[in-house]
């Protein structure tokens, strides 16, 4: 992945949430809302990470487990598992998707200054959803492009 | 010199003198369309203004037969260049106002073309004349109104023509009927065109369009009252295209009469309707969807269910009955007569009979039949498909008719109308029918049967919707470029509806259309497989059963088949096909549901059947799109999500994991 490939995430309120001890963040104007994890129906074809449908009030939306999607170890879900209803753009239209993270945390204001470039990780690691990596209090937040998320996930639909 | 304008220039000029050579040695209305449409053309594709004026002022002096005011119109849309583009920041301004008015436009050129086909039957009927003439003067008002000259300087110009011919200066004929529908489409394409550009997607050229048809116009009105023998009304021909004294071109408009009284005259009519944003109207019925369920569940609930209170249990029923009567009433605004699809295919028959020079004669019944909006919308494709296909292959040559021993005259009807809980559209044409040896040679050509396989009539007629199916003998402009039957029927399906084919060699073939009265609402069953609930569609389903040990037969050592009275089925396990854990696997132990889809049995294994359900229909989302065998979800009295079972998809599926297995 080169530099002119990965745009950088722009400064702004960032909703940070945890995946497998790390630390995460999502630019909260995509955030729709934070719902409890509820009963949710499975797809067939689907791949693994998408867990499937739930009832957002009336609304149909998928509903895909970060941690399949990054292959991170498989946990039950707790009391804290969440799902986070972001909207996100998929061939220009914009579309209501729901992702299960271990918990959220806060929301933190992060500044320019704040805001490093993805370290090149060579070809062992998927960047090209992190939008940079944000430096708060000694601790590293990964910014995500949700947005590209999904884009990867398109393909999966066609598949069988 | 050399350059490719100056080229192109002396190309114009060679043209035009000799252009008016031919107007001189032959003067006929041919040769001077001929041209023109060549003139019109070269005009289109140069891209100076200064060159136009050139030619204009060449045009001019080569007056023969309203030559000048043709031109005169071209160069004025030639310097129309940047109306477009002027056009969009106008309607820009008020996204509302623009939003409607192109709603409107549209919906008014609709009725022009639906008058107009009638019209060209009774030209002399000057009611029919007067509202052809009313929404176009409504559009140029508006348009003009708004700033979109483009489409106000188009309307102005057909106006004109129109007006002739209420006053009495100008005929009706094939010639003008053709050229007012052509302005129709043509303005129907700009306004789609400016809504794309509007909302910053790629406009389409049109500009072509609009000169080679401003040119027809002005020729028409130029050339007079169509009479078969009729001479240039000009006494005299101009002995050298360039003599000098020419009309003064603006004459021609200036005896356009100011018809203030007109407009507005059929604003009075609309007053009983209003205009929903349809988007509203989608979202009020899926808001309608939800009340009902959650109105059923408070209904269900044990804690209200145990409340014997007289007063609160007549609340509540009567809380019920106004829910219903509110969906009802939610899914009727959604429900659209198929009025304008069926006059599209008017319109259709009518160009296609021109072009193949085949007589037919269209009838329409039941254009006020009520189809979901959505339907409508769908349909449109294949009945338009099938239309081209009875008018090419359906109906034979006058010819053939007369050979046949019928009325030279063919007879297509539409027909829509309600039958039980459906929405039946019958297409019927009294043509040749199918040809079942034709067809059946053709599938062995093609390999899509074996040479010795037997078929009754019925599955020989269903071969025409095998995909890459066409006996057309020659492809023709109409249709036959194999792509056809298959994707209608595949349409029809994705609309959860079925068609039937009724023929008879020689007499004709009618082809019906069975569709559910709304996309919204679907009857279905609902079963069990595992810890997964699923919606099967009633309309697929032949029977449901329980089936007993001696009804299921083994295939190298697993049970396969079932035998349903005296049928043998294949057995389909729906948690192998969707990949569900914990699901029945003896089929004794759960139950069998009998799927029909495009003549084909299969036996769906479930676990259980929980009972039928009335269910709304919702799309997966644009994130899950392609997943075979699944239709949709649909929210579940507990508020869980069902999946709302695809029997072609389903179907598919089987024939997939088969094909893998081997």
């Amino acid at each position: 992945m080169n530099e002119q490939k990965t745009s950088i995430a722009a400064a702004g309120k960032y909703l940070t949430f945890a995946l497998a001890l790390e630390e995460y963040g999502l630019p909260v104007l995509k955030v729709r809302e934070i719902i409890k994890l509820m009963d949710i129906t499975m797809v067939p074809q689907a791949p693994s990470h998408v867990k499937g449908v739930i009832n957002l009030r009336g609304k149909v939306i998928p509903v895909i487990d970060l941690r399949l999607k990054f292959g991170l170890p498989v946990a039950e879900y707790t009391e804290r598992t969440c799902i986070i209803v972001v909207e996100v753009e998929l061939d220009s239209r914009r579309v209501m998707l729901g992702v299960i993270v271990d918990w959220v945390s806060e929301v933190l204001n992060i500044s320019t200054d704040e805001i490093e470039e993805t370290p090149d990780f060579g070809e062992r690691f998927e960047t090209h959803y992190m939008q940079g990596v944000a430096k708060i209090r000694g601790k590293v937040k990964i910014l995500l492009d949700l947005d590209r998320i999904l884009a990867a996930d398109h393909a999966f639909t066609k598949a069988a | 010199m050399d350059s490719p304008r100056d080229q192109f220039i002396d190309g114009i000029e060679r043209q035009l003198t000799r252009l008016a050579c031919d107007v001189i040695l032959d003067p006929t209305p041919a040769a001077v369309s001929a041209a023109i449409d060549a003139l019109a053309q070269a005009l289109a594709s140069g891209d100076a203004a200064e060159l136009a004026s050139r030619i204009r002022d060449i045009a001019v002096t080569t007056d023969a037969q309203g030559l000048a005011p043709v031109c005169e119109a071209l160069w004025r849309e030639w310097i129309a260049e940047d109306e477009v583009l002027r056009d969009v920041v106008a309607l820009s301004a008020d996204a509302e106002l623009s939003g409607m008015f192109v709603a409107e436009a549209l919906d008014h050129l609709g009725t022009i073309e639906a008058t107009l086909l009638q019209l060209e039957d009774t030209p002399d009927d000057k009611t029919l004349l007067n509202d052809v003439f009313r929404p176009f003067h409504t559009i140029k008002g508006n348009a003009g109104a708004l700033g979109v000259t483009t489409v106000q300087a188009l309307a102005h110009q057909v106006e004109n023509l129109l007006d002739r011919c209420r006053s009495g200066q100008h005929r009706v004929g094939s010639a003008e009927v053709d050229v007012v529908l052509k302005a129709v489409d043509l303005i129907t394409a700009m306004l789609i065109d400016l809504s794309a550009r509007i909302a910053g997607k790629p406009g389409t050229p049109l500009r072509n369009d609009r000169l080679v048809l401003v040119a027809a116009v002005e020729r028409i009105i130029a050339r007079g009252p169509e009479e078969p023998t009729a001479q240039p009304q000009t006494d005299s021909l101009p002995l050298s295209p360039f003599v000098d004294g020419a009309q003064p071109i603006g004459s021609k408009r200036t005896d356009e009469p100011k018809r203030a009284a007109a407009v507005r005259a059929d604003a009075g009519e609309s007053q009983a309707s209003v205009k929903v944003d349809t988007r509203k109207l989608d979202g009020l019925v899926d808001i309608v969807g939800e009340l009902v369920i959650l109105q059923s569940l408070i209904y269900e609930d044990p804690a209200v269910k145990s409340v014997s209170d007289e007063r609160f249990t007549r609340n509540l029923a009567q809380l019920r009955r106004i829910t219903t009567d509110l969906q009802r009433g939610a899914m009727s605004m959604r429900m659209v007569p198929i009025r304008q699809t069926f006059q599209k295919m008017a319109r259709l028959v009518r160009d296609l009979s021109k072009q193949s020079g085949k007589q037919v004669e269209l009838t329409l019944a039941g254009e006020d039949t009520e189809l979901d909006r959505k339907v409508v919308e769908d349909i449109n494709d294949p009945l338009m498909h099938m239309v081209r296909n009875s008018m090419d292959h359906g109906l034979e040559s006058r010819e053939g008719r007369r050979a046949a021993g019928k009325r030279a005259t063919g007879q297509l009807s539409l027909r829509a109308f309600h039958q039980g809980g459906s929405i039946v559209i019958e297409i019927a044409d009294d043509g040749a029918g199918l040809n079942t040896d034709r067809i059946v040679a053709k599938a062995i050509a093609n390999g899509l049967i074996q040479p010795d396989s037997a078929l009754a009539p019925a599955d020989i007629h269903q071969l025409i919707f095998a995909p890459g199916f066409s006996t057309a003998e020659q492809v023709t402009e109409i249709s036959g470029r194999g792509v056809g039957m298959d994707v209608v029927k595949r349409n029809i399906q994705a609309l959860r509806g079925r068609i039937d084919i009724d023929t008879c060699n020689g007499r004709g073939a009618t082809f019906t259309i069975t569709l559910p009265l709304t996309m919204a609402i679907l009857d279905g069953l609902l079963v069990t497989v595992g810890a997964e609930r699923f919606v099967i569609p009633t309309f697929a389903i032949r029977e449901s059963l329980r089936p007993i040990p001696s009804q299921i037969h083994t295939v190298q050592g697993s049970p396969r088949l079932i035998q349903v009275r005296d049928e043998l089925l294949p057995l389909v396990w729906l948690s192998d096909l969707f990949n569900v854990s914990g699901a029945v696997s003896d089929p004794t132990q759960g139950t069998v549901v009998v799927l029909e889809e495009a003549g084909r049995r299969i036996s769906l294994v479930v676990d259980a059947l929980i009972g039928k359900q009335e269910v709304v229909v919702k799309s997966l989302g644009a994130a899950l799109t392609g997943i075979h065998g699944v239709a949709g979800g649909a929210i579940l009295g507990d508020g869980r999500i069902g999946l709302i079972l695809d029997a072609h998809g389903i179907v598919k599926l089987m024939d997939a994991g088969a094909l893998a297995a081997a």
